[in-house]
């Protein structure tokens, strides 16, 4: 008699009796954003190997990390009604059988029905899985129960405590719902609790990340304190304090001092580009001051060369390159117009963040304006691309890589979507048109262009700086406003940016490594030194050459490269100098300085270095460049993109055979160059087996190395042949190769 | 029979003022028809022969005279007759991307160009005032000879007591549908299924259905058999054959791993399609239980099957927007229908076999000619849900369901939470709003859709388990 009692159907409201329901009047409803979001993220399934990859998996789709909540809840209730939530019978909907492993699931069972996790999902369901209606506070920041720990042995241990901070001022424990990972897993670490395990000696950092921050704490596990002793070496100046500070923290003892040769070697390479002459050596060598390293170094400053290795930097990182296809506006006078802008900023000490300001600022001809080049040059395409600009652009000027914004919010880092899409607004009005010549481009901001629209939802997102929430006052040209916060002294992204780029340029190594990729899960190796070369920075109002003055004068830069017992591991902490390859066009040039035979570049003047040579085309700019061959050969920068992995120091097989058959090295040992001269002046064999070793190596040949290679020279005196082939193997050396 | 022979008449006497006016439509276009050498060459003439004209054909496409624009680029047609939304030409004009749009490095076309390139395609591609068009097409209807059954309509009688499953709140209805012959309507609950008269909406008949949950409800043309299959998510499927009278179970076909989402039986009950997340239908058939064919072609779930009524065909769609028309017997690919961007929530065959109407997640309700493998007529946004001030982004707009009624007209639901009822040329005729006022943060939506025998109520099944009706048409 049951089915002829009239169930009436369209009377039954969801409210009316007869019904159980889930939430208890006196608990809150269960928030979708807040407590169901953060469990897909706790258990993977947002993440980007399951439902939050961009096709979602086995048919279910998910924001990655949860970046679109909105979208996250149409695709969990109302894509598929009944099926994935079930607010009939809550426990048998799929979202729970899968997460349970109670069906079929690619990504196996991830929680237990008894487990938190499970019942907040449950809760939700139970109350008719509502949509937030009305704001939800947001998680307005986290912080971890400690943010140093220190371990004297592997096996050691301690437990983190994640707190994450609401937009409403409430704090709650996220502990069980944040994700942990750890930078180096052979020092420490961290379990899905958040319980830290020393592993083995070293540094690194561990991470937890919960709604879109990533928080860290730096880990340390010291080595055996046995047979540690700290050698306790004078400091010329706070890099030194600061380097040395970390090191004894570590228990690791620096190397000694590098001798005057190696450090003359060193410096000149770094600072002009080149090997010291023979007449810098003996001078140097001869020189008895005590502080003939620090006038060295003024020495150098001062001259030109510094100004145009700086100046080949600038041009690689900005991807000048000339060209001959109207639309990408990268005319070869348009890239001479910006080369020779930078030099002669460069030369004249312009302050480093005037320097970039008047380059983000920089409208009109790209032929007579240089810094607007910055608009044709930084992304080679025949139309100016907003997005693929901004990317590049905060990676050239702040080396952080905001391009995983575009998509979703970045998993390793604090940048949202918002922030992306309000950088890209800054560039969204640029536009070239024709000028009065043929391949001139009129560089210009043009108001009536729209910003760019968010990805999610295609809000209109005004121009907007990273990190900050509200826009830049609008009307008129936001680069104005670009410029000003970006070079400001108080922007700290920029100049950490440039003090580490000018550390790793003499040093091998950045604070931050790579200098391209500063994020929060990324964070430098040591903290205070890059604050205090920032800050040295900014004192001196951005002069490049004071920075470079102190680093130069470190007792930690004139460390010698031989490691010692407890330094040899050491990659990371300056302990000892880096073993570095010429970079391709510093290696030339010493070819060429060695020799004394000079190179010649197609469309250069005469005595052009390498240094100062960048790709001309013949059409278009696009794709990679490297303009004279042995820069392919040798990784130069292509220039097709801005990454500073572009500049490739590693030895290959090919650079092996092009020193030792190619025409770089063996035309110039017959000419008349540096040899020559040597044998037409009749100089003794030791004089000169002396200088070319002077030459190549910047020293004097060991006894063992004199009387071998005079036994090779034997009775033949004065048969260059011989000369020659020695030439040739100094040439050919690693010595010679490497900065060292 | 009496009864339904004048159904007949009077659908034939409406339909017939129908297609005169679809003529005299048809001939006021033609008195000023759109044409490449009047109006479109123009345009292009102005934004486009720089770089695709005489002197320089950019990607190897000349716009400048009409037969190579037929013959289109290197890559390609550039233009459909008859159907601007597949033209490349008008995905490029239209690019939202400012870097993929033509003109390059210019504001787009004004949208009265792009709209008189749009209707140029859509009528056929005209060369000039003279020539036909490639293609015309109207909906004029012809109702298939309504088949006889003999005794009057089935209707439940007497079924055994069902015990409803124990719920927190109702089961949305998951499945309806509509005897062709009765005042019966079949609803899907929780692990049964319920008989309900559509003008009181009462239940007088359950029946179980312990597989799980019914995705899919079909009556069998004479209205004696009822098809329900559907099962648990993820744990099993089946397609079940009931006795309508009895209400005894006829045949189980089927055994999968997930819920059947998709169902139709054949217009002469030998053969059932099924499908869901295996991406293939599978076709059984009813006397022997054996597997026919296995129709493998989508790359994505089955979301709904139908068969025509005139036996010939099957219709197939997917998640991803793919409609596939196969051989209903032999099981062969016929053609593939292609314009929704989004999932297919429905497919319905017009009773004549001519038309197929199908909606989908794209918002896009397309009533295809069959014969052509074109869309006959489409309205896109059919089902437009409001925008609440300073909302951004896209607001879901599907088109949920879609079902034809005896003559002609074709209701659908949408997340809009309106149904719609359509002329059978494809206009609007009513729109009813769905009633009932959820809790906050609860969505409440029409789930499915169907029209009454009579053709007298629009019938709608809803999220939170009800049914909902409203009068569109005088009872027999």
């Amino acid at each position: 008699m049951l089915t002829r009692m009239t169930r009436a159907l369209v009377l039954v409201s969801l409210c009316s009796g007869g019904f159980v329901h889930g939430a208890t009047p006196e608990s809150p409803a269960p928030s979708f954003r807040r407590d169901v979001m953060p469990v897909f993220f706790r258990a993977g399934c947002n993440s980007g190997t399951c439902h939050g990859s961009a096709r979602g998996k086995d048919g279910f789709m998910l924001s990655l990390f949860g970046y679109d909540p909105k979208g996250d809840y149409e695709r969990i209730v109302t894509e598929m009604v009944g099926r994935r939530v079930n607010t009939a019978v809550p426990e048998q909907s799929l979202l729970l059988l899968k997460a349970t492993g109670k069906v079929a699931h690619t990504g196996g069972k991830l929680f237990t029905r008894e487990s938190e996790y499970y019942q907040s999902l449950l809760h939700w369901i139970e109350a008719g899985a509502p949509d937030d209606s009305g704001a939800v506070a947001t998680t307005a920041g986290v912080v971890l129960s400690q943010d140093r720990l220190l371990f004297e042995k592997g096996g050691e241990g301690a437990t983190l405590k994640v707190t994450a901070q609401a937009s409403d001022g409430t704090t709650r424990d996220v502990t069980k719902l944040a994700r942990y990972f750890s930078n180096n897993e052979s020092v420490a670490k961290i379990d899905t609790d958040g319980h830290v395990t020393a592993t083995g000696p070293g540094d690194t950092h561990v991470f937890a990340r919960f709604s879109r921050f990533t928080v860290g704490a730096e880990v340390i596990v010291l080595p055996a304190a046995a047979g540690f002793v700290w050698p306790n070496p004078p400091t010329v100046n706070f890099i030194d304090e600061l380097v040395f500070d970390r090191l004894q923290k570590l228990r690791i003892a620096p190397s000694e001092l590098a001798d005057d040769a190696t450090f003359l070697r060193r410096v000149t390479l770094d600072l002009a580009g080149r090997p010291p002459t023979v007449a810098e050596y003996h001078a140097f060598m001869s020189d008895s001051r005590s502080d003939k390293r620090a006038r060295k170094i003024d020495e150098l400053l001062a001259d030109d060369a510094f100004a145009d290795v700086w100046t080949a930097l600038w041009a690689e990182q900005l991807r000048i390159i000339g060209g001959n296809y109207a639309p990408v506006a990268t005319y070869v006078k348009a890239a001479d117009a910006f080369y020779q802008w930078i030099r002669k900023q460069m030369r004249s000490g312009r302050p480093l963040n005037e320097f970039v300001a008047e380059m983000v600022d920089a409208s009109g001809s790209n032929l007579t304006n240089g810094p607007a080049n910055l608009y044709t040059m930084l992304v080679h395409k025949p139309q100016f691309d907003p997005s693929a600009f901004a990317a590049d652009f905060s990676q050239v000027f702040l080396g952080v890589q905001i391009q995983c914004a575009q998509c979703h919010n970045h998993p390793f880092d604090r940048w949202t979507q918002d922030d992306y899409y309000g950088f890209v607004s800054f560039f969204t009005g640029m536009k070239r048109k024709p000028g009065v010549e043929p391949r001139e481009r009129r560089i210009y901001w043009d108001t009536s262009v729209p910003p760019a629209k968010h990805l999610v939802d295609g809000r209109p997102m005004p121009a907007k700086v990273l990190g900050s929430i509200d826009p830049v006052p609008s009307g008129g040209d936001p680069r104005t406003a670009l410029a000003q916060w970006l070079t400001a002294p108080d922007n700290a992204m920029f100049s950490r940016n440039l003090a580490n780029r000018i550390w790793a340029q003499l040093m091998g190594r950045g604070v931050i490594e790579p200098v391209d990729d500063v994020r929060a899960t990324n964070p430098p190796v040591n903290g205070p030194l890059l604050d205090a070369l920032s800050k040295r920075l900014v004192d001196s109002k951005f002069d490049l050459r004071s920075l470079v003055r102190d680093i130069c004068n470190s007792r930690v830069y004139q460390l010698s490269a031989q490691p010692n017992a407890s330094n040899v591991r050491d990659t990371r902490q300056f302990s000892h100098a880096h073993l570095r390859r010429l970079r391709a066009d510093v290696l030339l040039d010493s070819v060429v300085t060695a020799t004394g035979v000079p190179r010649r570049f197609n469309g250069f003047p005469e005595g052009t270095k390498a240094v100062e040579y960048y790709p001309r085309e013949s059409g278009s700019t696009e794709g990679p460049h490297f303009g004279e061959p042995f820069f392919a050969t040798f990784g130069r920068s292509s220039r097709s993109t801005i990454c500073a992995c572009e500049t490739k120091r590693e030895p290959t097989l090919s650079q092996t055979l092009h020193m030792a058959v190619g025409d770089t090295v063996r035309d110039r040992l017959a000419a008349a160059g540096a040899l020559k001269k040597l044998l037409d002046a009749k100089a003794t064999p030791d004089q000169v087996i002396d200088e070319l070793f002077i030459r190549a190596l910047s020293r004097r040949p060991t006894p063992e190395e004199m009387s071998d290679l005079k036994a090779l020279v034997g009775d033949a005196g004065k048969d260059p042949a011989v000369y020659e082939d020695i030439f040739w193997s100094l040439l050919n050396s690693t010595e010679f190769a490497f900065n060292h | 029979m009496r009864k339904a022979s004048e159904v007949f008449v009077c659908g034939f006497v409406g339909c017939f003022g129908a297609t005169l006016f679809c003529i005299s439509a048809h001939a006021a276009d033609a008195a000023k028809p759109i044409t490449y050498d009047d109006q479109v060459a123009p345009i292009f003439k102005r934004h486009c022969f720089q770089c695709h004209g005489e002197t320089k054909q950019k990607a190897g496409l000349d716009l400048s005279s009409y037969a190579n624009v037929v013959k289109g680029s290197t890559g390609g047609a550039v233009v459909v007759a008859g159907r601007s939304s597949a033209s490349r030409l008008i995905e490029m004009i239209t690019a939202d991307d400012p870097t993929e749009r033509m003109p390059p490095e210019n504001d787009p076309l004004p949208k009265e160009q792009v709209a008189t390139i749009k209707a140029w395609i859509d009528s056929g591609l005209r060369q000039n005032a003279g020539s036909a068009a490639e293609s015309t097409h109207g909906l004029g209807f012809v109702p298939a000879a309504t088949a006889r059954f003999d005794g009057p309509p089935p209707m439940p009688a007497g079924l055994p007591t069902v015990e409803h499953a124990k719920t927190i709140r109702p089961f949305p209805v998951l499945a309806l549908a509509s005897s062709p012959r009765a005042p019966l309507l079949a609803v899907g609950s929780y692990e049964c299924i319920d008989f309900v008269d559509p003008a009181t909406r009462d239940v007088i008949g359950s029946l179980p259905f312990p597989q799980g949950e019914p995705q899919v409800l079909r009556f069998s043309r004479s209205g004696a058999i009822l098809l329900a299959a559907g099962g648990r998510p993820v744990q099993n499927g089946s397609a079940v054959l009931f006795d309508v009278k009895s209400g005894k179970r006829l045949a189980e076909l089927g055994d999968e791993t997930d819920a059947v989402i998709a169902a139709d039986l054949s217009s002469d009950e030998r053969r059932v399609a099924i499908g869901g997340s295996g991406r293939v239908v599978k076709v059984f058939s009813t006397e022997k239980g054996t597997l026919l064919h296995t129709l493998v072609k989508h790359t994505d779930w089955i979301t709904s099957v139908a068969f025509s009524p005139d036996g010939k065909l099957l219709a197939t769609g997917d998640r991803i927007g793919n409609i596939h028309l196969w051989d209903a017997v032999g099981g062969g690919v016929v053609l593939p229908l292609s314009e929704h961007k989004g999932a297919v929530r429905a497919l319905a065959w017009r009773s004549d076999s001519q038309v197929l109407a199908s909606c989908g997640e794209d918002g896009l309700i397309v009533w295809w000619d069959v014969a052509k493998g074109w869309p006959a007529t489409t309205k896109a946004d059919a089902h437009p849900p409001k925008r609440p001030p300073g909302y951004y982004g896209k607001i879901p707009n599907g088109v949920l369901d879609a079902a034809f009624g005896s003559k002609g007209e074709l209701l659908t639901c949408g997340r809009d939470r309106t149904v719609c009822l359509w002329d059978v040329d494809g206009r609007e005729l009513k729109r009813f709003a769905l009633n009932g006022e959820p809790p906050p943060g609860i969505r409440l939506l029409p789930t499915h859709a169907a029209i009454t025998f009579d053709g007298a109520l629009a019938v709608c099944g809803d999220s939170a388990g009800k049914v909902q009706s409203w009068r569109i048409g005088s009872p027999k």
